[in-house]
């Protein structure tokens, strides 16, 4: 099935209907305003990849700010046990 | 004052003839129209010669003034028609006021239909947009449709003279349609519909007059034109009813194709955005990068959720709790495995801290675990690290699921198999804090 995929679309310009079905899947999973909003064969694949651009920067950013919280408590907490946590945490 | 063309020659006449344009025409246009298509050239040149000063006097009529001055801003156009027709026989001297590329152009116009028509038609357009205030896009197309139809519907007297002229006309069309056919054609085809009947007979004259020598053929020209303007209309109105659908039918398909082409560029561009997002990404083909791109999703998604958690229990990392801790981050996080990360789970285990051990065997024995385990450690690690035996959850989420799934970290979960599981990083920690509850659970 990939292999057909791949095939199919091989060339930039191509989506096919496997690509389309990835895409509306994975709004529906990240993105509830999507989800229901409209019938999955309304939704654009332009609009759904600039959605999961968008997730996915939003998801960055939270990772950053985790990450700057969790260095922060590190900071502040001695021990050895959440220390390791933290920094387990923090590996990234 | 009119000229009439009978019997091979200029007559001058009354205005009659403009006046009865039906009638006359019907009557004396069959001898005029006929006989300048059978002199392919040098009669018409000759015979325009001629009249040329009857013509001038025909000019000066009210019905020739308006083409007439037209004609003269024509040159320019005629110019290239003269070109175009590679034809260059030199324009009439009877053209003196008729510009000089009527005669030549259409003896060549009707050998050489291809190019001469093309440029006279493109010429006819400007010339419409003079003539006709703006209409001049349509004006070609209405010839065009004028001459298809005159040429089959109209009387033999007007259709023959009109004959000569549309087929120059259509080829024209034809040819500025294969020039020109996005832009002008569809436009042209557009206002044609709406072109009423004065336009028309405003642009059966101008085309005559590029077409048409002297004032002989001009004369038959605009009363073919005039005759052809009350056929052409109803006619026009047919078959540009007819034309415009197909040609609205092209007009469709190009506005599709430009559409299209729009989405796919957008589409692409979009996805480009999202390849430099994802790391480490190296595929070209689409499907494996959406595929890539999902999984990322779900990796950056659990990796917020420990982070979360792990800043959630920092502060909470008293030494009694450090047992439970990992339980409940474990517990609280496959209970909520997808939504964004947030400390919901704290109250939770703040006020759980005593069922702990309950929740902690509730959490692992609550089926959701093997079913968001199994989608993780699917995704992320190859190996399975449900411990269902434990009952304690396996939690298969990483501080860093992207890298395990990248197969970065191979040789973290290994360490912890204390419970026959494998994390990186941080479940490192929530191993090691099972394997002290286990500990404990089972002395306690």
């Amino acid at each position: 099935m990939s292999n057909r995929r791949s095939r199919q679309s091989s060339s930039a310009s191509r989506i096919s209907d496997d690509q389309m079905i990835d895409l509306v899947s994975k709004l529906r999973q990240f993105l509830p305003e999507i989800h229901e909003r409209r019938r999955s064969d309304k939704v654009s694949a332009s609009k759904v990849l600039q959605e999961t651009c968008n997730y996915i920067r939003k998801l960055h950013r939270e990772v950053d700010n985790l990450s700057d919280r969790l260095s922060q408590l590190l900071d502040s907490v001695d021990e050895d046990s959440p220390e390791a946590v933290v920094i387990r945490s923090l590996l990234m | 004052m009119e000229l009439l063309w009978q019997n091979g020659q200029v007559v001058v006449q009354n205005q009659r003839l403009h006046n009865n344009n039906n009638t006359k025409k019907s009557s004396s246009s069959p001898t005029k129209l006929l006989q300048p298509p059978i002199p392919p050239s040098m009669d018409n040149n000759q015979q325009q010669q001629q009249p040329s000063t009857d013509q001038n006097l025909f000019i000066q009529e009210d019905e020739m003034t308006s083409w007439l001055h037209y004609p003269l801003r024509d040159d320019d156009f005629c110019s290239d028609l003269l070109f175009s027709a590679a034809t260059p026989t030199p324009p009439c001297a009877t053209s003196q006021v008729v510009t000089a590329v009527r005669p030549p152009v259409p003896v060549p116009s009707s050998s050489n239909e291809s190019r001469p028509p093309v440029r006279n038609f493109m010429n006819f357009s400007r010339l419409r947009g003079d003539f006709n205030n703006g209409r001049g896009e349509s004006g070609p197309k209405t010839i065009v449709r004028e001459s298809t139809q005159v040429s089959p519907s109209a009387t033999p007297s007007s259709a023959a003279a009109s004959e000569s002229v549309l087929t120059r006309r259509t080829d024209g069309t034809d040819s500025s349609a294969g020039l020109n056919r996005k832009g002008k054609a569809v436009a042209m085809t557009a206002p044609a519909i709406e072109i009423t009947g004065t336009s028309s007979s405003v642009v059966s004259k101008s085309e005559i007059e590029p077409e048409k020598t002297n004032g002989d053929e001009r004369k038959r020209k605009e009363r073919e034109a005039t005759t052809d303007e009350t056929e052409c209309r109803s006619e026009e109105t047919k078959q540009a009813r007819g034309s415009t659908t197909s040609t609205k039918r092209s007009r469709a398909a190009e506005v599709h194709n430009l559409s299209e082409r729009k989405r796919r560029d957008r589409i692409n561009e979009r996805m480009k955005a999202l390849q430099e997002l994802i790391p480490r990404c190296n595929k070209s083909d689409k499907a494996s990068m959406l595929d890539e791109a999902i999984e990322y999703m779900k990796s950056l998604q659990l990796q917020i959720q420990m982070m979360s958690m792990g800043c959630g229990m920092m502060p909470m990392m008293y030494p009694g709790m450090q047992q439970y801790m990992p339980h409940m981050a474990m517990g609280m996080g496959m209970n909520q495995p997808l939504p964004p990360p947030s400390f919901m789970p704290f109250p939770n285990m703040l006020a759980a801290q005593r069922p702990l051990p309950t929740q902690t065997q509730m959490g692992g024995s609550t089926p959701q675990y093997p079913v968001h385990a199994s989608d993780p450690s699917r995704v992320f690690v190859p190996n399975q690290q449900y411990d269902p035996t434990s009952g304690q959850p396996q939690y298969p989420g990483y501080m860093d699921p992207y890298q395990q799934f990248r197969g970065l970290h191979p040789t973290q979960p290994p360490q912890f198999q204390n419970q026959a599981t494998s994390y990186p990083s941080s479940s490192r920690v929530s191993s090691s804090k099972e394997s002290e509850d286990q500990g404990n659970q089972t002395t306690g």
